[in-house]
């Protein structure tokens, strides 16, 4: 079918262009069509927000408002310093006014991070907003300048990985970017926030990618999209058609409909045809890559200067009445969402935030919307069947074929078993991208995908030990070292016995200290120590007392 | 029983073992049911006695390993060794031979290797090649029904007479047919030995390529010049229905994604080649023809089911069609060379023996890995200065 | 067929064939041994590689290499608590043993821990700091020490010199700052984050 449509793309030459098909992949149904039924809309203010002010690998914390604090629409509230490679820091704002109640950990509704740092807002319904300076003439901006604004309007990639934007673009200014991605792929079943912003905000979605074709300075933009959106595609291609605030030079390449096409790299090549080398970021091949979600919050921040504070998520399951796509602010908790769609309580669900194949089951439904949260799944028994029992591995290679990086699974998993740690290195354990593309297909109903987690942890947990012994052996090996030659220097002083050694002790008088007290009175030190092992003998006795107490026959202290 | 993943995925195509195995066995229908037409009802006997012996051996092998009898037994896949087994044997061996080869098949070949996923050859064949070398009597003698007659008195040129017994085939089908056959399989049922001995030798006949080899000439492609239909019941035209039955199974499996086409196509086509390659006809030496060799014995069964078992098979795309070869190259080999006419055995359990080396060294590129290294000129273009 | 290509030539060209395929397997399989041997060090480093370095002589040598050329002259391989289950596995492992149980006369397996400084009693008496085998205590004389935590290896070494008793070993799971339980749960995976 995608070959006849490529060859009548060749033939009649049109406007769109169909990208070259990629290796594996499934085909999963998709489900997407509950949640495209109504338009996005916007939720009730909740009367408490949780906003998430965390980092998913620690990181620094600095908070810019109090607790106790009125604050309002747009408000700064912390700035995070991400400790991954090459990140500056990510604001947080205030979705809407209220009172700041409380610090606390919070679930959070994220791919990756369980629990984070949250503010807890309790909001008064004013939705009083601080002034946002709109940006009349968004199309003289340069690029530093709108890589500031996307820094301060704390965005983050909306895809899932969250990697701060500003920090991804001023990565791109190292290694020149012929080509700026938009993924609007949404490969993943049931997940339709992309799909639903390009059809509804389609204009605004292409000005953003064009502003971040600019901050990067890329000479191409393409907007990636599944064949299977058709409306998305529509709307896509009237907007780059039409006249927009600035000449729109980007292009529209329909990808093929498989899973997982919109994985960072499988796309690239997918698109360009570029594959990006392993353990390489794709800007080093020349490649950038931002989620449509993303551009469509560029664009609010540089055109009216609003910062990040709500996302477009996808409410969706069997147990839902009206699943439908919310624009939602940063902070909701997923409660408060499914009870807009109307929950059936009587039927037990499951929570999954993200899509059913790379999601994460949330324990609780007290989770709070992060900026990446795309998708909740209020799942049924329909939605998730109950697994089979695993079987033993019949090595059928279902999971090879389907494999989109061309790892062997089969494979990796008996290595895997057998804790072949060299093996499953060789093997590219570290090249697998976590789709789940061999679990979906595997007849065995193996959870392959949890064990080749286990085993990166468990190898990556390993290789840190033996980084760390070996650090241990050097500082070890520098103090064996540091104290033979202080040896030897008193040796040598000894036989030479002409000069003395020169009083180290009376080198370093300390300055009294500016308000008169002598900082190392040699009085107050030894009344400390006095102190201190009075403190010690104190406490000695008292244990001993206790020991005498608990037992039957209490001795008498041998001392 | 069942628990809950522990992560993502969530989703699952549906696809089983069970259904996988299922599909398996109905793909072999035609061609056991052609066997069935031509040579009667021993491969029918045969699969019962297999399937029991084989369900027998495996729940007492699964109860000492302590594992869970049901879920292990329902994945069929000892259904699959067991038929496999019982289409490779003679129709009409006698039940004690099932019983051995198969259990040798399920006990040794597979349980001890740490059953199903992790033996290293294919129990079926181990349990063939075991009785082939054990009872080689037993294992070429290929049962047909039919009436052993007396021929007429003939007086060789030495002047001594002699008696040809002729074999007079019956129905396949027909109650006589099928007496004969729980006979076989069942010889303590008759008292006389030395009857039932001359009764059982009267029904001996040989597969295509043991005639081919002893004979000189194919009375397959001699009842093909004769003009016989392809559908009347001899031995003649049996060999090529019944292959053409597999093959049409094989394609079924294609059909269905349950096998992949590297290794049957990689085998199909070795044998071609080399048979085409090797085949002079006119030549003093006995090579056989392509048509013979793909048709004439069991190459069909062992391209589409038997080589294509995925525990023992090589697991890569680039290593199934080496695997193909090696296996398609000693088919012709031992059939010719080798003092075995079946060799489908031998090849696959030698093809089992590559399998590992094949997996380590024919594996695909792993996407980002092995790029050759395209040098980007290091642009690093002006960033603006703030305003 | 091919009547005229002769018989003898056609076998000759196959063997020929498939024993060039074989040699070839063979001369990658060579090659790939002779990778694995010439990354293998001597017996000695392979040892010491597998020790935990935590330098805290529970073995009785001072320190981890003199343990390991202890070893390498066939002394036990199970003295060493705080390398785990896992140091006497691989050490079994490298010398070709049977893997045995920890000697119990040299201590038993714990959770990692380190060492942390109680740090107003401490009366600044150094003799932490000269007990310790990686330099991790900081500090001056009759000044408060205080241990760095990324540094310590866990050895014990500092709390019995200590004549205050002002020094604990805590275990990751002791320590409960708010930050390390907020952002240490499944951060682990992390596949797929790039820039």
């Amino acid at each position: 079918m995608s070959a006849l449509n490529w060859i009548s793309s060749k033939l009649f030459a049109g406007d769109t262009v169909y990208a070259r098909h990629t290796y594996g992949g499934i085909r999963p149904q998709s489900f997407k069509q509950h949640s495209l039924r109504s338009r996005i809309m916007s939720t009730p203010i909740p009367a408490q927000l949780t906003i998430p002010v965390g980092a998913a690998d620690g990181g620094t914390i600095t908070q810019l408002v109090a607790v106790g604090e009125q604050v309002l629409k747009y408000q700064k509230l912390a700035s995070i310093q991400l400790n991954r490679d090459g990140c500056s820091e990510v604001f947080a704002h205030a979705p809407t006014s209220g009172v700041i109640a409380e610090i606390k950990s919070a679930r959070v509704a994220d791919h990756r991070i369980q629990q984070q740092l949250c503010l807890l807002l309790t909001t008064d319904g004013h939705d009083d907003a601080l002034v946002v300076e709109p940006s009349y003439d968004p199309v003289n901006l340069n690029s530093a300048e709108i890589v500031d604004i996307i820094r301060e309007a704390g965005i983050i990639g909306m895809g899932g990985a969250g990697f701060p934007s500003a920090d991804k673009l001023d990565s791109a200014f190292n290694s020149a970017i012929d080509i700026l991605i938009i993924n609007a792929t949404e490969c993943e079943p049931y997940i339709t926030a992309d799909e639903s912003l390009i059809r509804e905000r389609a204009k605004k979605t292409v000005l953003g990618a064009e502003l971040l074709q600019r901050a990067c300075s890329a000479t191409r933009c393409v907007f990636a999209i599944e064949e299977s959106k058709r409306d998305a595609i529509e709307a896509l291609t009237k907007a780059l058609q039409a006249d927009t605030e600035v000449a729109s030079s980007c292009e529209l390449v329909i990808i093929p409909t498989k899973y997982p096409a919109g994985s960072e790299n499988l796309l690239i090549h997918c698109v360009t045809g570029i594959e990006v080398p392993s353990g390489e970021y794709p800007a080093q091949s020349g490649v950038l890559m931002l989620n449509s979600g993303t551009a469509y919050a560029v664009c609010e921040a540089v055109v009216q200067g609003k910062p990040c504070i709500s996302r477009i998520t996808t409410l969706c399951g069997e147990t839902l009445q009206t699943p439908k796509n919310f624009e939602v602010l940063i902070g909701t908790s997923a409660n408060f969402l499914f009870d807009l769609c109307g929950i059936d309580n009587s039927v037990a669900h499951r929570s999954i935030v993200g899509g059913p194949l790379m999601g994460r089951e949330l324990n609780a439904d007290d989770a709070v919307i992060y900026k990446t949260t795309n998708c909740l799944i209020a799942a049924g028994p329909a939605d998730i069947p109950m697994p089979a029992e695993e079987r033993a591995c019949i090595r059928c290679g279902f999971c090879a074929d389907v494999c989109p990086v061309r790892l062997l699974p089969q494979q990796l998993l008996a290595f895997s078993k057998s804790s072949d740690t060299d093996a499953l290195v060789e093997h590219g354990l570290f090249d697998c991208i976590e789709c789940g593309a061999c679990d979906y297909v595997c007849p065995s109903h193996i959870a392959l995908v949890s064990t080749y987690k286990d085993s990166k942890a468990c190898i990556e947990a390993r290789q840190q030990e033996v980084d760390r012994s070996a650090y241990w052996q050097q500082r070890f090996q520098y103090r064996q070292y540091r104290l033979k030659k202080d040896k030897d220097q008193s040796l040598a002083r000894k036989s030479a016995n002409k000069t003395p050694a020169p009083k180290l002790e009376k080198k370093a008088t300390p300055a009294p200290l500016p308000n008169g007290q002598d900082f190392f009175s040699k009085e107050k030190a030894s009344a400390e120590i006095a102190a201190a092992v009075a403190r010690v003998k104190a406490r000695r006795e008292a244990k001993t007392r206790v020991n005498g107490e608990s037992h039957a026959a209490p001795k008498d202290d041998p001392k | 029983m069942n628990t809950l993943r522990p992560g993502a995925p969530f989703q699952h195509s549906g696809k089983d073992v069970a259904q996988l195995m299922q599909t398996l066995l109905y793909a072999l229908l035609p061609g056991i049911f052609c066997s069935l037409w031509f040579f009667g009802y021993g491969i029918l006997i045969n699969i019962v006695l297999a399937i029991l012996f084989a369900l027998f051996a495996e729940a007492v092998v699964l109860r000492l390993r302590g594992k869970h009898i049901f879920l292990h037994l329902s994945d069929k896949s000892v259904l699959v060794t067991a038929v496999l087994f019982a289409v490779a044997i003679p129709p009409g061996s006698p039940w004690w031979l099932t019983a051995i080869g198969i259990v040798f098949a399920v006990v040794i070949a597979k349980h001890l290797y740490g059953g199903l996923g992790q033996n290293p050859f294919n129990p079926a064949m181990c349990g063939y090649a075991m009785l082939l070398l054990a009872f080689p009597l037993e294992m070429t003698s290929w049962h047909v029904p039919g009436e052993v007659l007396n021929g007429p008195l003939t007086v060789d040129s030495l002047g001594i007479p002699t008696t040809t017994t002729e074999r007079q085939l019956i129905s396949p089908l027909s109650w006589t047919a099928f007496q004969q056959s729980a006979l076989l399989a069942f010889p303590f049922a008759v008292s006389n030995t030395v009857q039932l001995q001359e009764f059982i030798d009267g029904l001996v006949l040989a597969t295509p390529l043991i005639e081919f080899k002893m004979a000189g000439h194919s009375a397959l492609l001699a009842a093909r010049d004769s003009g016989a239909s392809l559908f009347a019941r001899g031995s003649e035209t049996a060999w090529e229905i019944i292959n053409i039955g597999y093959l049409l199974g094989g394609l079924f499996l294609l059909y269905k994604r349950i096998i992949s086409w590297h290794i049957p196509l990689a085998i199909i086509a070795t044998v071609l080649a080399v048979s085409a390659l090797m085949y002079a006809p006119g030549s003093v030496a006995v090579y056989g023809t392509p048509y013979l060799h793909l048709f004439g014995s069991a190459t069909m069964i062992g391209a589409f089911f038997i080589a294509t078992d995925p525990v023992s098979a090589a697991t890569t795309k680039s290593g199934k069609i080496i695997y193909g070869i090696i296996i398609g190259v000693s088919i012709y080999a031992i059939r010719v060379w080798g003092s075995y006419l079946d060799s489908i055995a031998f090849a696959v359990l030698f093809g089992n023996f590559c399998a590992p080396v094949l997996d380590q060294y024919c594996r695909p590129r792993i996407f980002g890995h092995g790029l050759r290294r395209h040098s980007r000129p290091a642009v690093i273009s002006e960033r603006p200065a703030k305003p | 067929m091919l009547p005229l290509i002769s018989h003898w030539l056609i076998p000759l060209l196959f063997s020929l064939s498939l024993l060039t395929v074989i040699v070839l397997l063979l001369l990658k399989i060579g090659h790939h041994f002779q990778a694995q041997g010439k990354s293998q060090s001597s017996l000695l480093s392979q040892i010491n590689r597998a020790l935990p370095q935590t330098q805290c002589g529970q073995c009785g040598h001072p320190g981890c290499l003199p343990y390991a050329r202890a070893i390498s002259l066939g002394e036990a391989s199970n003295k060493c608590p705080p390398g785990g289950k896992q140091t006497i596995v691989e050490l079994a492992k490298i010398l070709h043993e049977p893997v045995r149980d920890l000697d119990p006369a040299h201590g038993e397996f714990r959770d990692f821990s380190v060492a942390v400084i109680r740090e107003d009693e401490c009366i600044g008496c150094t003799k932490c700091i000269q007990a310790c085998p990686v330099d991790a205590i900081l500090g001056g004389p009759k000044l408060m020490h205080t241990v760095i935590e990324s540094e310590c290896t866990g050895c014990d070494l500092c709390v019995e010199p200590c004549p205050v008793d002002c020094i604990d070993m805590l275990s990751s799971s002791d320590s409960g700052f708010l930050a390390d339980t907020a952002f240490s749960s499944g951060n682990l995976i992390s596949a797929g984050v790039q820039p």
